[in-house]
C-alpha cells in the first residue's frame, strides 16, 4: 500500500499530465466515425429505461436550442472538436443504456450532495431519468434489506457491463474494522472486492475515493486508501477534487457512453480532459499575477480589486484541474471567485503536503510539478519574463509601503 | 425475539438492532460501524488548518463545522485578551451562509429522507414522491440547488467551503451578488408557497395555535393527513428535554427540562464512551457496539435541533402543536418544516442588513500561532442541532481538537442504564417502518455522528 502511495508521488512529479489539446484532423475523424458505430451498437440495445431524453427536455420548458448549447458546451469540456456536439447531444440520449451502482465507503457524502445539484439545463432529468442510476446509497428509493436485493439483482442484471462510482476512502488497518456495511458487516474492503469485480470500469469520485483523502491525513489513523490502490485489472478512473465537480462526472459518462472506452487518463489516472491543465491557467485572476499585482492580507486593497492570491496561499499553479473553466454549483461561483484561493483539493496527499495553515500561509510550497510552487520570485525570472517585471514593479511598491517583499523559507 | 435492520437513505448507513418483547420494541441499539477519525487527524496540525478539515466532517452540515471552528480560533484571541473585530457585515455573511446550509438541508431533508418512506404507510398513489424520479422529488432537489447558490456566491462552492476566517469572512459581494442573492432566497420562498404549505408565506408564518394545521395545503397537507391516519402524532416520544447550545440572530440558546431556562453553562457538558470502540482495539470495553459516543449535559440525555430551537424560542405554532402531541415524530417533522419557513424570511433579512461598505475582514494583530496555550469552547446550530467544538492548542498547534456533533446527542448510545433520547423514542414501537421513521425524524447523519 505505501509502495503505491509512493508510486503516486512519483508519477505527480513526470510531464504526463500535459494535455494534447489538437490532436490532429486523421484522429479526430477516426474517432468520430468510432463513435458513431458505438451510438448506432448502443441504440440497438434495449433501453434499460423506457425514456426519450428529448422528450424529458422538453417538458422542463428547455428548448432544442438550449440542448444543443449545453451539448456544445460539453462537447467542448470533453475537449471534443464541435463536429461532435450532435453525438455527444446523442450520447446523452443513450445514457439510459449504462447502468450506474454508486457506492459510499469512508466520505462525507460531499460528492452525492454535489452531484444533486450539477449542471443545467435539466441534468438533474440527464442523471436522474437518462442515466440509469441503479443502486445510490443515500438517494435511492429502497432502504434496508430492499436496498440490499436491489444492489444485488443490479450487479447480477448488469454483470461486467455496470459503472461502479466509488465515494469514500477504504480503511485497510484493523482488518478494516473502522468501516463495514450491510447486515452482514462486510468490511468496506470486501464490498469494493466484491462490487468492482464485475463492473466495466471503477469510478473514484472525490479525493477520498482517489487518494484517500481527508481520513488518510497524516497519521492516517484508520489506515485508508484510494480505490486505486485496492482495486486491479480492471480500468480504474479518477475523479479527485473535494468534493469532485459533478461535470466532470457526468463528463466520464458521456465519454463512455460515447466511445465505449475510458477518457484518455493522466498518470495519476484522472480524465485529461479535465485534469490536463492547471487551475492557474486559465484563472480569471491570471493577469493580475502576470502583473505582479498580488492580495498581501485578506480585506486589502488587491483583495477589494480582485487581485491574485498567489501570496495568500492559492495552490491554483500546482493543481490540475478544470474549476477554473467550470466553477461550482451550476456554475455559480468557485473558491478564487470570493477571494479564498484554491487549497489543491485534486492533487494526492494535499492535506499533509500543501497544508501548512492552508489557506491563508503564505505560499511557500514544493509542490514537485516544477513551476511556479518555488517562490513567485524564482518563478518570475525562470520562466516568464513579463511576470518578472510585474514581480519587480510589485516588489518595489511593496517596499514603498513597508511590506514584505519576497517569499522566502527564512522569513518569519 | 432480535432483529437487525439496515437504515440507508440517511448520510452513511446506521445498522438499527432491536430486541421484541410482545410485538414491540422493548430494546435497541443505533450502530454506527463507519469511522474516519478527525480528532486523531487534527491533532498536531496548525490551528488554521482546521478551517479546512472540519468543514469536511460532513457532506451537509459543513458551514456549521467552519463557523464553529473559526469562533473557536477567535475565542482563543479573546482568552488572551486581544479580541478580534469582527464587523456587522462578516458576522451576517456568515450567518446567511449557515442558514443557507440548513434551508437546504431541510428541503432535502423532507422530500428525500422522510416522504419516500411515509408514503409507503398509504395504499394512495403517492409516485410523485417517489426517490429519483417523482415529479416532487426532482423539484425539490432543483429548488435546493437554486438556493444553495446564495451560499455559493460568498462561500466559492457547496459543499465544502472554507470562506470564514478569523477576523472575518474573504468574500467582499457587490450590491449585485446581495441582489442575485435575494433572487435565489425568493426562488426557496416560492417553493415554500408553491410546493410545500400551498399559500403565502406571510400566512403561514403568522399561525399560532395547533389547529392551524388544518389550513396548511400541498406537499406539508399530505404528511399531516398521512401521520394522523397513521398515529405518527403518538409514537417517537422521548425525554421531552431540550438542548440549544448556540445563540446567534437566528437562534436562541437555552434548555428545557419542564421549564425554559435561557442560559447555558458548557461546563455541564459531558462525552462519555462507555458503548464506543476504542481506536486502539486492545482498548475495547466489552460492551462497545458503535463508533459514537455519548453526549450528557448536567448528567441527562438531552435532545437537540429545530423542535429543540423552536419550543426555547417560543414560536407559537409549533410550541402549541408540541402541547398537543409532546415530542412525537409528527411534531418533530413539522417542527423542522417549520423552521424552513422561519429562516427563508429571517435569511432574507439578514441579506438586507449587509452593508457593503464596511470591511469583509480585519486582521488580527497578531498570528494565533504565538500563543503558546490556548483553549476554547464554542457551539453554533447546525441543520440537526447544536455542534460543540473544543480546541485546545499548544506551541502553536492543535494539541485536542473534540467535536460532539447534533447527532451524537440524539443518536448516541445510551449509558449507564439511561436510554438515550433516540432509544427512548422508538422503545415501544410496534413496527420496524415505524422505527425506521422515527430514527429518521432525527435527521440521521452517521458520518457526523462517528466523524
Amino acid at each position: 500500500m505505501v509502495d503505491s502511495q509512493e508510486m503516486v508521488k512519483k508519477v505527480f512529479t513526470q510531464n504526463s499530465a500535459r494535455i494534447d489539446t489538437n490532436k490532429g484532423d486523421a484522429y479526430y475523424n477516426s474517432l468520430f466515425e468510432k463513435a458513431k458505430e458505438r451510438l448506432k451498437a448502443l441504440r440497438a440495445q434495449p433501453a434499460l429505461k423506457d425514456i426519450d431524453m428529448m422528450e424529458v427536455v422538453e417538458s422542463e420548458g428547455v428548448n432544442r436550442r438550449d440542448f444543443m448549447k449545453w451539448a456544445s458546451a460539453t462537447t467542448a469540456t470533453l475537449m471534443l472538436p464541435p463536429m461532435f456536439t450532435p453525438l455527444v447531444a446523442e450520447a446523452t440520449e443513450l445514457m439510459n443504456r449504462v447502468p450506474v451502482i454508486w457506492i459510499e465507503l469512508q466520505d462525507c457524502a460531499g460528492n452525492s450532495e454535489a452531484i444533486l445539484r450539477s449542471s443545467t439545463p435539466t441534468v438533474d432529468d440527464l442523471l436522474f431519468d437518462v442515466l440509469s442510476l441503479e443502486f445510490h446509497h443515500t438517494l435511492m428509493a429502497a432502504s434496508g434489506h430492499q436496498a440490499e436485493h436491489q444492489l444485488e439483482d443490479a450487479m447480477h442484471h448488469f454483470k461486467g457491463k455496470y459503472l461502479l462510482f466509488v465515494e469514500g476512502a477504504i480503511p485497510t488497518a484493523l482488518n478494516g474494522q473502522y468501516g463495514t456495511i450491510g447486515p452482514s458487516g462486510e468490511t468496506f474492503q470486501e464490498h469494493l472486492a466484491r462490487l468492482s469485480k464485475d463492473a466495466a470500469a471503477v469510478v473514484a469520485v472525490g479525493t477520498c475515493a482517489t487518494y484517500g483523502g481527508v481520513p488518510a491525513a497524516a497519521p492516517n489513523p484508520t489506515g485508508a486508501v484510494g480505490v486505486m490502490d485496492l482495486v486491479k485489472g480492471k480500468p480504474v478512473i479518477n475523479i479527485p477534487a473535494c468534493p469532485a465537480n459533478p461535470a466532470n462526472m457526468v463528463g466520464v459518462v458521456l465519454h463512455y457512453v460515447l466511445t465505449g472506452q475510458v477518457p484518455e487518463l493522466d498518470s495519476l489516472l484522472r480524465p485529461k480532459f479535465a485534469f490536463g491543465y492547471r487551475i492557474h491557467d486559465n484563472c480569471e485572476r491570471r493577469a493580475h499575477f502576470d502583473a505582479g499585482e498580488f492580495v498581501e492580507e485578506w480585506g486589502d486593497i488587491g483583495a477589494q480589486n480582485n487581485f491574485c492570491l498567489y501570496k495568500v496561499g492559492c495552490k491554483g499553479p500546482m493543481t490540475f484541474n478544470n474549476c477554473s473553466i467550470i466553477r461550482y454549483n451550476e456554475g455559480a461561483n468557485w473558491p478564487i471567485g470570493v477571494g479564498r484561493g484554491c487549497i489543491g483539493c485534486s492533487e494526492p496527499d494535499f492535506w499533509d503536503k500543501y497544508a501548512y495553515e492552508r489557506p491563508m500561509a503564505d505560499a511557500n510550497i514544493k509542490a514537485p510539478t516544477g513551476g511556479v510552487e518555488k517562490t513567485v520570485d524564482e518563478f518570475g525570472l525562470g520562466l516568464l519574463t513579463a511576470t518578472t517585471i510585474g514581480i519587480g514593479v510589485h516588489a518595489v511598491a511593496s517596499a514603498v509601503a513597508g511590506k514584505r517583499t519576497v517569499h522566502s523559507e527564512d522569513e518569519e | 425475539m432480535k432483529t437487525v435492520d439496515i437504515v440507508e437513505r440517511i448520510e452513511g448507513e446506521a445498522k438499527l438492532v432491536c430486541q421484541w418483547e410482545k410485538n414491540k420494541i422493548s430494546d435497541v441499539r443505533v450502530e454506527f460501524l463507519n469511522f474516519r477519525g478527525f480528532e486523531y487527524i487534527l491533532k498536531g496540525k496548525a490551528p488554521l488548518d482546521a478551517l479546512v478539515y472540519t468543514p469536511r466532517i460532513c457532506g451537509i452540515c459543513g458551514q456549521a463545522h467552519l463557523k464553529a471552528t473559526v469562533e473557536a480560533l477567535e475565542q482563543i484571541y479573546k482568552n488572551h485578551n486581544e479580541e478580534l473585530i469582527i464587523t456587522n457585515k462578516a458576522k451576517l455573511l456568515r450567518e446567511v451562509g449557515l442558514n443557507i446550509e440548513i434551508i437546504d438541508s431541510h428541503i432535502k431533508w423532507f422530500y428525500m429522507f422522510i416522504m419516500p418512506d411515509v408514503v409507503k404507510f398509504s395504499n394512495n398513489d403517492y409516485s410523485e414522491y417517489k426517490a429519483l424520479k417523482g415529479k416532487k422529488w426532482l423539484e425539490a432537489s432543483a429548488c435546493a440547488s437554486e438556493v444553495i447558490k446564495v451560499l455559493a456566491i460568498i462561500g466559492g462552492q457547496w459543499p465544502h467551503t472554507s470562506y470564514m476566517i478569523p477576523g472575518g469572512v474573504v468574500s467582499d459581494p457587490t450590491l449585485l451578488d446581495l441582489t442575485t442573492m435575494q433572487n435565489y432566497i425568493d426562488y426557496g420562498i416560492k417553493f415554500f408557497e408553491n410546493n410545500l404549505v400551498g399559500m403565502e408565506i406571510e400566512n403561514y408564518l403568522s399561525f399560532n395555535e395547533a389547529e392551524d394545521l388544518y389550513k396548511v395545503k400541498a406537499d406539508l397537507k399530505d404528511f399531516i393527513t398521512l401521520s394522523f391516519e397513521n398515529g405518527f402524532e403518538k409514537i417517537g416520544k422521548s425525554y421531552n428535554r431540550h438542548l440549544v447550545l448556540g445563540s446567534s440572530l437566528s437562534f436562541e440558546e437555552g434548555k428545557i427540562n419542564k421549564k425554559l431556562i435561557k442560559n447555558i453553562d458548557f461546563e455541564n457538558i459531558e462525552e462519555l464512551s462507555l458503548n464506543t470502540f476504542n481506536i486502539d482495539k486492545s482498548k475495547n470495553s466489552k460492551d462497545a457496539y458503535t463508533w459514537s459516543k455519548s453526549a450528557l449535559y448536567a448528567n441527562n440525555f438531552y435532545e437537540t435541533g429545530p423542535l429543540s430551537r423552536t419550543l426555547v424560542q417560543n414560536r407559537k405554532f409549533i410550541s402549541s402543536v408540541h402541547k398537543h402531541y409532546k415530542d412525537s415524530m409528527f411534531t418533530r417533522v413539522m417542527a423542522r418544516m417549520d423552521e424552513l419557513g422561519f429562516l427563508l424570511k429571517k435569511t432574507k433579512e439578514l441579506i438586507k442588513r449587509v452593508d457593503i461598505s464596511e470591511d469583509s475582514f480585519i486582521k488580527p494583530k497578531i498570528s494565533i500561532n504565538e500563543f503558546k496555550h490556548g483553549l476554547a469552547e464554542v457551539a453554533v446550530e447546525a441543520c440537526r442541532g447544536s455542534l460543540y467544538h473544543e480546541v485546545e492548542i499548544e506551541d502553536g498547534k492543535i494539541s485536542k481538537y473534540d467535536v460532539i456533533t447534533p447527532t451524537v446527542w440524539n443518536l448516541g448510545p445510551g449509558i449507564d442504564g439511561k436510554l438515550s433520547t433516540s432509544q427512548k423514542a422508538i422503545i415501544g414501537t410496534n413496527s420496524i417502518e415505524k422505527a425506521k421513521l422515527i430514527l429518521r425524524s432525527f435527521d440521521v447523519c452517521s458520518v457526523c455522528t462517528t466523524h
